[in-house]
C-alpha cells in the first residue's frame, strides 16, 4: 500500500478478552519484583518460621508427652499465620506494595496506563494481584504446606480426620490478611508520589493502632476497644475462622466491620486517586 | 576570610539548606498525616481526662499514670521513632529519588554542611511535631481550676521533654545516616525500629545496650513504666552513661552521614 | 588557548561496565559540543566534569583544579543537568533564589540576579508560578536560569534543548553563542548533530565511552561525506525507479532486494537525493510504500569513523 494511502491499521490478530487485561499488569509486576535480590532474600527469610514450625511438628511426633508448645492443633496454625502477618506480612507489603502506585504517580505513568484499553478497575486489580501474590508467599502457601507437613508426619489419619477443616480456615484467614494488607497498602501508595510515605504510614497505622489500643485498654481496663487495632482485628477474625474463643472482649462482628470499612475506604481512596490527568493549581 | 566570617558563612549555609529542606519536606500534605498521629496522642489524653472527670469507669487512675503510659508507649516508643524515621530517611533519599541532589552538589557548599542543614531541619520538624504534643497532653491531664496540680509534676514534664529531645537527636541522626547510605533506607529503618528494637526483649545481657531505646528508657523518669518496658530494657544504665551515650551516638551517626555524603557517589537513575 | 577544562586519560567504570574509557581532551574559552549517540558516555562525562562522580582513573581539572569535593570551584561553574527534576512546589523565582542563597549573595543581590536570569530565559511572567505547572519548555528554561544566575565562567549544559519549541530552541542557541563570545567556556552535550552545529564548530565526538574525533565540525562532516549514504526504498516499480535515479552522478550504487519490490541505493549527496526524489516519483506515477535510511543517524557516522 502506498505511503499516502496508509492510515491507522487495526491489529488483525487475536486480542485478550477484556476481563483478563489486568493480568498483564500483574504478570509484569511479579516478574520485576521477582528479579530483585533483596526482595528474594526477604522471601527466603520469611520461610524460616515455616522451617521452625516444621521442626516442632517433627518433634511432636517423637514424644508422647503433652508439651503445650508442641501441641499441633488449629491454634498452632492460626498462631503461625498471625505471627507471619505481624512481621513478614508487613515487610512484604511495604517492600512489594509501597511503590506500586506511588512510583507510577511519580513517573506520570498513569497517563500511559489509562490511555491503553484498560479501565481503572483493571489497573487496580492488576496492582492488587501483584501484592496479593507476594503476600500469599509468607502466609497462605507456607500455611497450607505446614498442614501438609503435619499430615505427612503423622503416622495415622486421626489428625486429618480431626482437623480436615483447618486448610479451609488457613485459606480464609490468609485471604483476609492478604486482601486487608494489600488494599490498605495500595491506598497509601496512591496517596503520594513517595513510596517512603506510603511504606512508613502503612507501618504506622499498624503499630500505632496497636499502641492506641494498649493505652485505651489500660485506661478503660477492658479489651472492648480491640477493634481500634488493625492487628487485633485480624487476629480476632482469625479466632473466629479457626473456631476459637475470641481473645478480646470486643465482638467479632466489630472486627469484621472495621476491616470491611478499611477495605472499602481503601478502594474509595484508590479509585479517587487513579486518574490519567493531574491538575496542578 | 577570617575564622568568624567563615563560621558566619557556614552557619548561613546551614540555615539556607535547612530552609530549603523545610520548604520541600515539611510544608507538604505528608506532614498532615504525621500531625494527625500527634493529634491522636493528644486525643488519648483527652479521653483519659474525660474518664477521670466523669468517672465513667470504676477503677481510678491518676493523671500521672495516664501521662506515664502515653509517654512510654505512644510518644517514646512510637511517635519519636516514627517522625524521625519518616523525615530522617527522606533527607537525602528524597533528593536522590527526585533527582534534585544535583542542584545541591553543584553549589559552593561543603557536603557536610548540606548534611548539617538537613539535620537541623529534621530536628526542627520533629521537635515541632512531638514536643507540643507532650506539653498539650500534660496540660489536658493536669489542668484544674487552680495551678497547683499543673505544677505538681512540671519537673517530670521538663525531664520528659529533655529525654524526648535527646531521643529525637539520636534517632534522627541514625535515620539520616541510613538515608545517606542506603537506597532502601526506609526498609532498613523499619527493620531497626520495629524489628531489632522490638526483638531485644528476648535477648539477654549486653545486647540490650545495642539499641537507642535502652538508653532512652533508662533515663525515663516515670517510675511506674510498666513491666513490659522493664522487661524490654532489662537493667537500666545510669543517667550520665545514658545521656553521654545518646550524645555520642548522635555525633557518631551524624559524622558518618556527613562522610558518606561527601565520599559516596549518588547515581541518579535516568 | 589556555585550557579551562582538561581531561587526562579519564576513565570511569561501574563494575564490569566501562562508561568512560581513557578520555583526554582540552577546552578553553568558547563553545564546545560534546556529541554522541545515547549511551555513548556523554552524561557520565558531564557528571565527572561537574564533580558528581569520581574518576576511576585519570584526572579531570576545571580552571586548573580538581573538581571532586572542591566546593569553592562551584562559584565559577554553572551546570544544567539533563534530568527534568525540580522542587515542584516552589515557584521559578523561589527556586532561583534558594539556589543563589547558597552562593552567599545578599538578599538584594539574590533578587537582582534571579530577576536577570528570568529575563534572560524569558520566564519573567512565569517567575511566580509553581514549577509543577510549567510546560516542558519552561522547565528546561528554568533549569538554564539556575545555571547562569550566578554568572559563572564555565557552563556545562547537558542536552539543553530537550523539550524546547523551535522558538525557544533558537533563542537558547543564540544565548549559548553569546556566552561563548563573552569568553565563557560553554560545554554543550547533545546527540543531534545539527543542534551542535548551530552552536559551535568545535566538537568532540564520543562513542562507547571513547573519543572518536575532535575538532571542527566541517571536518567531521567531510569524513561522513566520504562514505556513501544508504537509502532503502520499497515501491511499485523499483527497476524503473532505479533506471531514473542512476542517471544522477551522486548515486554510486544500486542493489535490488530478493523479493523484487525494493532496492537500496547509495548516494554521496543524500540531501540532494531527498530533494529530487518526490518529483521523480510523482512525474512517473511510481507508488512509494516505504523509505528508510539505515545511515540517517549518528550511529552510522560513528560506524564509519570506527572502521
Amino acid at each position: 500500500m502506498p505511503i499516502y494511502d496508509l492510515g491507522y491499521r487495526h491489529w488483525s490478530g487475536r486480542r485478550t478478552s477484556h476481563p483478563y487485561r489486568w493480568w498483564a499488569i500483574t504478570r509484569r509486576g511479579v516478574g520485576m519484583l521477582a528479579k530483585n535480590k533483596r526482595f528474594l532474600v526477604l522471601m527466603i527469610l520469611s520461610g524460616i518460621p515455616f522451617l521452625a514450625r516444621s521442626v516442632m511438628i517433627y518433634a511432636s511426633t517423637l514424644t508422647e508427652k503433652n508439651i503445650p508448645m508442641l501441641r499441633i492443633d488449629a491454634r498452632f496454625f492460626e498462631d503461625f499465620l498471625s505471627q507471619q502477618m505481624q512481621f513478614f506480612g508487613l515487610f512484604v507489603a511495604v517492600f512489594a506494595g509501597a511503590g506500586l502506585i506511588s512510583n507510577d504517580l511519580r513517573a506520570n505513568a498513569l497517563q500511559i496506563y489509562l490511555s491503553k484499553p484498560i479501565t481503572r478497575r483493571d489497573y487496580l486489580i492488576g496492582k492488587l494481584g501483584i501484592l496479593v501474590f507476594f503476600l500469599a508467599l509468607p502466609t497462605l502457601v507456607p500455611g497450607l504446606l505446614l498442614f501438609l507437613v503435619a499430615v505427612l508426619f503423622k503416622s495415622n489419619l486421626e489428625f486429618l480426620q480431626e482437623f480436615y477443616w483447618v486448610p479451609g480456615s488457613i485459606v480464609a484467614y490468609s485471604l483476609v490478611i492478604m486482601f486487608s494488607f494489600a488494599l490498605i497498602m495500595l491506598a497509601f501508595s496512591s496517596l503520594s508520589r513517595s513510596s517512603r510515605f506510603a511504606g512508613v504510614n502503612f507501618i504506622a497505622i499498624f503499630f500505632f493502632s496497636k499502641i492506641l489500643y494498649g493505652i485505651l485498654s489500660s485506661i478503660l481496663r477492658s479489651s472492648r476497644v480491640a477493634w481500634i487495632s488493625l492487628g487485633n482485628n485480624l487476629t480476632q477474625v482469625g479466632d473466629l475462622l479457626f473456631g476459637h474463643d475470641p481473645r478480646y472482649l470486643s465482638p467479632g462482628w466489630a472486627s469484621i466491620l472495621a476491616l470491611a470499612l478499611l477495605g472499602c475506604g481503601s478502594v474509595w481512596i484508590i479509585h479517587r486517586r487513579i486518574r490519567a490527568v493531574e491538575v496542578v493549581s | 576570610m577570617s575564622a568568624n566570617a567563615k563560621l558566619a558563612h557556614g552557619w548561613r549555609n546551614i540555615n539556607t539548606i535547612a530552609s530549603l529542606t523545610l520548604d520541600t519536606l515539611f510544608w507538604s500534605k505528608k506532614t498532615l498525616f504525621v500531625a494527625a498521629i500527634s493529634v491522636l496522642v493528644m486525643l488519648l489524653s483527652l479521653v483519659g481526662r474525660l474518664i477521670m472527670t466523669y468517672r465513667w469507669i470504676r477503677a481510678p487512675f491518676t493523671s500521672a499514670e495516664v501521662f506515664s503510659s502515653l509517654m512510654s508507649t505512644a510518644v517514646i516508643h512510637f511517635l519519636v521513632v516514627f517522625v524521625t524515621l519518616f523525615y530522617g530517611t527522606a533527607l537525602i533519599s528524597e533528593e536522590v529519588e527526585g533527582k534534585t541532589l544535583t542542584y545541591l552538589f553543584v553549589r559552593p557548599i561543603p557536603k557536610p554542611t548540606i548534611m548539617a542543614g538537613k539535620y537541623l531541619a529534621l530536628i526542627w520538624i520533629s521537635s515541632l511535631l512531638v514536643i507540643p504534643t507532650i506539653f498539650i497532653s500534660y496540660a489536658i491531664l493536669y489542668i484544674r481550676t487552680d495551678i497547683g496540680p499543673f505544677l505538681e509534676d512540671i519537673g517530670t514534664l521538663g525531664k520528659d521533654i529533655g529525654i524526648v529531645f535527646l531521643a529525637l537527636l539520636a534517632y534522627g541522626s541514625l535515620f539520616s545516616m541510613l538515608g545517606a547510605w542506603l537506597k532502601h533506607s526506609i526498609l532498613a529503618g523499619l527493620v531497626y525500629a520495629f524489628g531489632w528494637e522490638g526483638l531485644i526483649s528476648y535477648l539477654p545481657g549486653f545486647t540490650r545496650k545495642l539499641t537507642i531505646t535502652h538508653y532512652v528508657q533508662s533515663i525515663f523518669p516515670h517510675e511506674n513504666a510498666g513491666t513490659a518496658i522493664a522487661m524490654m530494657i532489662g537493667e537500666r544504665s545510669g543517667l550520665l552513661e545514658s545521656i553521654l551515650t545518646l550524645i555520642l551516638l548522635t555525633g557518631l551517626f551524624l559524622t558518618t552521614a556527613s562522610l558518606l555524603l561527601r565520599e559516596k557517589e549518588y547515581v541518579l537513575d535516568q | 588557548m589556555s585550557p579551562i577544562l582538561e581531561a587526562r586519560n579519564l576513565s570511569k567504570w561501574y563494575g564490569q561496565v566501562i562508561a568512560v574509557n581513557k578520555v583526554s581532551f582540552t577546552t578553553g574559552a568558547g563553545v564546545f559540543g560534546l556529541l554522541g549517540p545515547n549511551g555513548a558516555g556523554k552524561s557520565t562525562l558531564m557528571k565527572l566534569i561537574t564533580g558528581q562522580l569520581r574518576p576511576s582513573q585519570g584526572e579531570i581539572t576545571l580552571l586548573g583544579e580538581r573538581i571532586w569535593n572542591n566546593y569553592p570551584l562551584f562559584n565559577r561553574i554553572g551546570f544544567c543537568p539533563e534530568q527534568d527534576s525540580f522542587y515542584e512546589r516552589m515557584t521559578g523565582g523561589e527556586f532561583l533564589a534558594a539556589l543563589l542563597r547558597m552562593h552567599g549573595y545578599s538578599e538584594s543581590e539574590i533578587a537582582q540576579r534571579a530577576q536577570a536570569a528570568l529575563e534572560t530565559v524569558k520566564l519573567v511572567e512565569a517567575g511566580d508560578k509553581k514549577i509543577g505547572g510549567y510546560s516542558k519548555g519552561m522547565r528546561q528554561r528554568i533549569k538554564m536560569a539556575q545555571a547562569i544566575a550566578h554568572d559563572p565562567e564555565v557552563l556545562i549544559l547537558d542536552e539543553p534543548l530537550g523539550g524546547m519549541d523551535p522558538v525557544a530552541r533558537s533563542e537558547t542557541i543564540r544565548l549559548v553563542r553569546d556566552w561563548g563570545r563573552q569568553g565563557k567556556c560553554v560545554l554543550v552535550s547533545s546527540h543531534i548533530l545539527h543542534e551542535i552545529e548551530a552552536m559551535t564548530r568545535n566538537i568532540v565526538l564520543v562513542h562507547n565511552g571513547q573519543i572518536l574525533a575532535e575538532g571542527d565540525v566541517h571536518q567531521i562532516r567531510d569524513l561522513i561525506d566520504k562514505h556513501p549514504h544508504n537509502i532503502y526504498i520499497r515501491c511499485s516499480r523499483p527497476r524503473q525507479l532505479a533506471e531514473l535515479l542512476v542517471a544522477f552522478p551522486d548515486v554510486v550504487g544500486v542493489r535490488f532486494h530478493p523479493d523484487g519490490d525494493a532496492l537500496t541505493l547509495e548516494s554521496r549527496k543524500p540531501d540532494e537525493f531527498y530533494d529530487r526524489l518526490p518529483e521523480i516519483l510523482l512525474r512517473n506515477e511510481i507508488e512509494l510504500e516505504e523509505i528508510t535510511s539505515p545511515d540517517d543517524n549518528l550511529q552510522a557516522v560513528f560506524h564509519y569513523l570506527v572502521k
